[in-house]
């Protein structure tokens, strides 16, 4: 037995199981500490200067009022605040529309190609957001390629289609429709199809089957979708920015401006912390909601 | 290279695990030869894989003392023991080919690489896979998978090789195949087996000896022939093949199951009169013909009866509430209006020496 | 077959609205790759076939260090997320504590906030701690927020990974680290390489962040692209963003063939729909 490994001396290490526990809590310290540090905090930072006010240079200071969020408390503010609303729950509806069609059509009827597809919506959706928006710009544009061609079939003359809410809406829908139609294609591919068979046979309607089987059997994954959707829409500014106007604004192109433009961060903060908490409130509800609609099923 | 052939391989001294308040090896004290062929034999939850892992180092024991070849390894950790382990699940390691999964460990011993490669080659002609080396662990049959486990282990030359059931995902055919192969590796290596399973037959045909556990207790600890001839427990006995067990009273030599029938049992001496008791005989050693003088012999009544191929069972009715198996071989000259039909009114007979008393 | 006969009765709504999306998601993107060649300024007419645009931009070289700089940003914080990503992962699926759980939650909080909010937060605890905004903060904030991806797909990984293996590499006579560095972190090799580059991707070209956290010289890319799109359209933005349109889905895409290459069970989706950005 030459070559045994050399042995310790007995009774000089600690349990090991418990020296295990710790390498793992040490990896844990790290992330942690950092997360901590930058999301956390600045967190933090956010709700406490949401309650200062700006220098006569504009520097921002920590305070106690609460002078900013009464300054929210305005007909101009409150109707982006109801604007962001609306254009979100736009923005969520239609991609519920666009994600069943194209995430049956794929699950269902796919066939070998299902993950080619998916992958050919999941690709450029990760691949630069900006581009796409400007993209979008470009063709809307007065000189761009639609209103050429239409000009070209005389189907018109320089038709505005930038600065609509339609434009804004419609990039927020290109942003970020691919969130709706991953988890809706995800529990679709989880289904079992002999259920709509079977509702098929039982209805003889398409559309009754699809509200009676499908749409139930693959609640989990609209619901996680409404959501997915939902909050990066709400904070967006760059759609409204590129395809809209002043017209168009929404809370997010708010709090860009102040703390791009307007330099007034307090208020910023305070706009930012009032989105949050809407967020916060809504999601609780919605939360609750969908969650015992889940246990009925 | 050969290891020693006297002392222990592996002593346990009260060793103990609880686990959530629930004692899972109850102060187990064991010893295993060295060069032995040592099962732990138990239904699954008996404590046996825990037994394993402490002895592998993978769980710390409560209480007790955990010795390889005489040295106190208890608070040792794994990688310093000089034991080493296959695993149930195989464990090999997918991203190297199976020359590099059979010499991890000699490399991480730091021996040099021309060693190595010549041990890995002897290892992995003694389990066959020689046309395999440069193979990935995903090529490989479950068969094969099971031979690289235990070249891997093997090649470090352990003081004992502990085996976590190591054919229990093997189907019937192969597994019998690997049993008798395992046998002469390990006769061939002379390294200490400690080998872990539910399964009986692989433990009686495998086994120099066998420790039967139930609780986290050895129930017996004897060879293969001792545990099956010679049960001590009532569990033993139901655990290790079948058996016929009948309770009792012990009166004079013999123990009365009814008051008609009354089981001599002249070996035993360790009972006094109106002791309570079992009786257990194995179905095999009921005769239905040919009994000779020496034989204990009664009257029945056929229950029912099942063709199994080689043998047919019968359960035979021997008077209120006590009925037994009976295993018959059907041998060559038997016909198949030989054997006996429910109903018929049969005798049946043992040697006194198979019936053994439980207690 | 029956199962095959009915299903074959095929949605034609589904089907026409699928194949609607199709266009709708790559139209625009074909016309600025398509325009990018264009010879003439024009967006609309496509007068003739030329690299110009191209040619512009390898000589622009306010451009060319902003894309160095991106470059660089992504690569820092791709390495970055993934050895904290992977620390993380690590440490919540083997401390089953609820200090562990507590931390796992806040590792994903950054996939359910807005990014405006991220970038504002970000911005205010930079210049609150006195740090000049520059590359570095955009590294920092780009990291914080990359982490929960890294550690979404590695803990995926490493969740399906027998511990038996690591027993085995410890009776082997590996310490506890070893059996990490030599058996364990080579079976995550294609999750940490799927994770890497597509957290590498998602920096790349992202731009909320980025926006918040960047000083004034050199802007990221997006930034740059950004200021001068606010205003308008041009030839030479089409250039650069067809290649980074280019750049980001070559890497995407090898990221969600690599589980493939490596005879993994996991699918392809099971990388995106853990989590969530844009």
């Amino acid at each position: 037995m030459a070559a045994e490994a050399p042995h310790a001396p007995p009774g000089v290490q600690r349990r090991r199981s418990s020296q295990h526990t710790r390498m793992w809590g040490y990896l844990l310290a790290l992330p942690t500490v950092w997360m901590v540090t930058f999301f956390i905090s600045s967190m933090v930072i956010v709700v406490l200067l949401s309650f200062g006010t700006t220098t006569r240079d504009g520097f921002p200071v920590f305070g106690t009022n609460s002078g900013n969020f009464s300054a929210l408390w305005d007909e101009v503010y409150l109707r982006l605040f109801v604007r962001s609303l609306l254009y979100a729950l736009a923005t969520v509806a239609l991609s519920v529309l666009i994600a069943y069609p194209v995430a049956y059509a794929i699950a269902l009827h796919g066939g070998r190609y299902k993950n080619a597809l998916i992958a050919a919506i999941v690709v450029p959706f990760f691949a630069s957001y900006l581009i796409r928006m400007y993209a979008w710009k470009a063709l809307l544009s007065d000189d761009g390629l639609l209103n050429s061609g239409l000009r070209k079939a005389g189907l018109g003359d320089g038709i505005s289609f930038l600065n609509t809410p339609w434009a804004v809406i419609g990039g927020l829908v290109y942003g970020f429709v691919v969130f709706m139609i991953l988890p809706v294609y995800a529990s679709l591919e989880r289904m079992d199809t002999s259920l709509i068979e079977a509702g098929n046979d039982l209805y003889h309607s398409p559309l009754r089957t699809f509200f009676t089987v499908t749409l139930p059997a693959t609640r989990a994954g609209l619901y996680g979708g409404m959501l997915l959707v939902f909050l990066p829409a709400l904070g967006d500014f760059v759609s409204a920015q590129l395809l809209g106007g002043s017209s168009t604004f929404m809370i997010g192109n708010l709090i860009q401006q102040q703390f791009v433009e307007g330099q007034n961060w307090p208020l910023g903060s305070a706009m930012t912390v009032a989105m949050m908490a809407a967020l916060t409130v809504l999601m609780v509800v919605y939360l609750r909601a969908t969650s015992t609609k889940a246990r009925e099923l | 290279m050969t290891p020693p052939t006297t002392g222990h391989a592996v002593s346990l001294r009260g060793l103990t695990k609880v686990f959530g308040g629930q004692t899972v090896v109850d102060a187990l004290d064991l010893d295993v030869d060295s060069g032995e062929f040592f099962s732990l034999l138990g239904p699954s939850g008996c404590g046996k894989t825990t037994t394993l892992r402490m002895i592998a180092g993978f769980s710390d024991p409560t209480a007790g003392q955990v010795l390889v070849g005489g040295e106190d390894v208890t608070s040792t950790p794994p990688h310093r023991r000089d034991v080493n382990t296959v695993f149930q699940s195989y464990a090999l390691f997918e991203h190297l080919d199976v020359r590099r999964n059979v010499g991890f460990g000699l490399r991480r011993k730091g021996i040099d690489k021309g060693e190595i490669d010549q041990r890995v080659g002897e290892m992995l002609e003694l389990v066959e896979l020689g046309d395999r080396v440069r193979d990935r662990p995903a090529q490989l049959s479950g068969g094969q998978r099971q031979r690289v486990a235990l070249a891997r282990a093997l090649i470090n030359r352990p003081k004992v090789l502990l085996l976590d059931e190591p054919l229990a995902a093997l189907d019937l055919k192969l597994r019998h195949a690997m049993q008798a192969e395992l046998k002469s590796i390990q006769r061939e290596v002379g390294i200490t087996f400690l080998f872990v399973t539910h399964d009986q037959d692989e433990a009686l045909s495998m086994s120099d000896r066998v420790a039967i556990m139930n609780g986290g207790v050895i129930e017996q600890c004897g060879t293969p022939e001792d545990v099956y001839e010679n049960p001590t427990s009532v569990f033993a006995a139901g655990f290790i093949g079948t058996s016929n067990l009948m309770p009792g009273v012990y009166a004079s030599g013999t123990v009365a199951v009814t008051s008609d029938l009354r089981i001599p049992v002249p070996g035993h001496t360790t009972s006094v009169d109106g002791d309570q008791v079992s009786v257990a005989i194995r179905p095999e050693k009921i005769w239905m013909s040919d009994f000779t003088p020496a034989m204990v012999q009664t009257p029945g009544t056929i229950v029912s009866t099942s063709y199994h191929g080689a043998t047919t069972q019968y359960l035979v009715s021997v008077g209120t509430g006590i009925t037994l198996t009976v295993l018959e071989q059907n041998l060559p000259r038997m016909r198949a209006d030989d054997r006996w039909n429910a109903g018929d009114r049969v005798e049946i007979g043992w040697l006194p020496e198979h019936a053994v008393v439980l207690r | 077959m029956a199962r095959a006969k009915k299903l074959e009765r095929k949605p034609l709504v589904a089907v026409v609205v699928t194949v609607l999306f199709f266009a709708w998601l790559y139209v625009p993107i074909f016309a600025v790759a398509l325009f990018s060649f264009n010879d003439k300024k024009s967006l609309s007419a496509f007068s003739g076939f030329s690299t110009r645009w191209y040619v512009d931009f390898f000589h622009n070289e306010a451009l060319l260090e902003s894309l160095r700089a991106s470059l660089l940003i992504a690569l820092v914080s791709a390495v970055g997320s993934l050895v904290l990503g992977t620390m993380l992962a690590f440490g919540l699926e083997r401390v089953r504590s609820r200090r562990g759980r507590v931390v796992g939650a806040i590792t994903l909080l950054p996939l359910v906030t807005p990014e405006i909010v991220t970038g504002v937060a970000a911005l205010l605890v930079f210049t609150g701690a006195g740090l000049k905004l520059g590359l570095d903060t955009v590294i920092l904030a780009e990291i914080t927020f990359s982490i929960a991806y890294v550690t979404v797909i590695v803990r995926g990984r490493l969740a399906s990974f027998p511990l038996e293996v690591e027993e085995a590499a410890r009776d082997l006579g590996c310490t506890p680290w070893q059996s990490l560095r030599l058996v364990t972190l080579p079976a995550l090799v294609p999750a940490l390489i799927a994770s890497g580059l597509l957290v590498f991707a998602l920096v790349f070209d992202d731009f909320v962040l980025a926006f918040f956290t960047t000083g004034v010289d050199p802007q990221p890319l997006p930034v740059r692209i950004y200021s001068s799109i606010r205003f308008g359209v041009s030839p030479a933005i089409n250039a650069v963003g067809t290649l980074m349109l280019l750049v980001s889905a070559l890497l995407i895409v090898a990221a969600l063939m690599l589980p493939r290459l490596f005879k993994s069970r996991s699918s392809s989706l099971d990388l995106i729909t853990g989590g969530e950005r844009r």
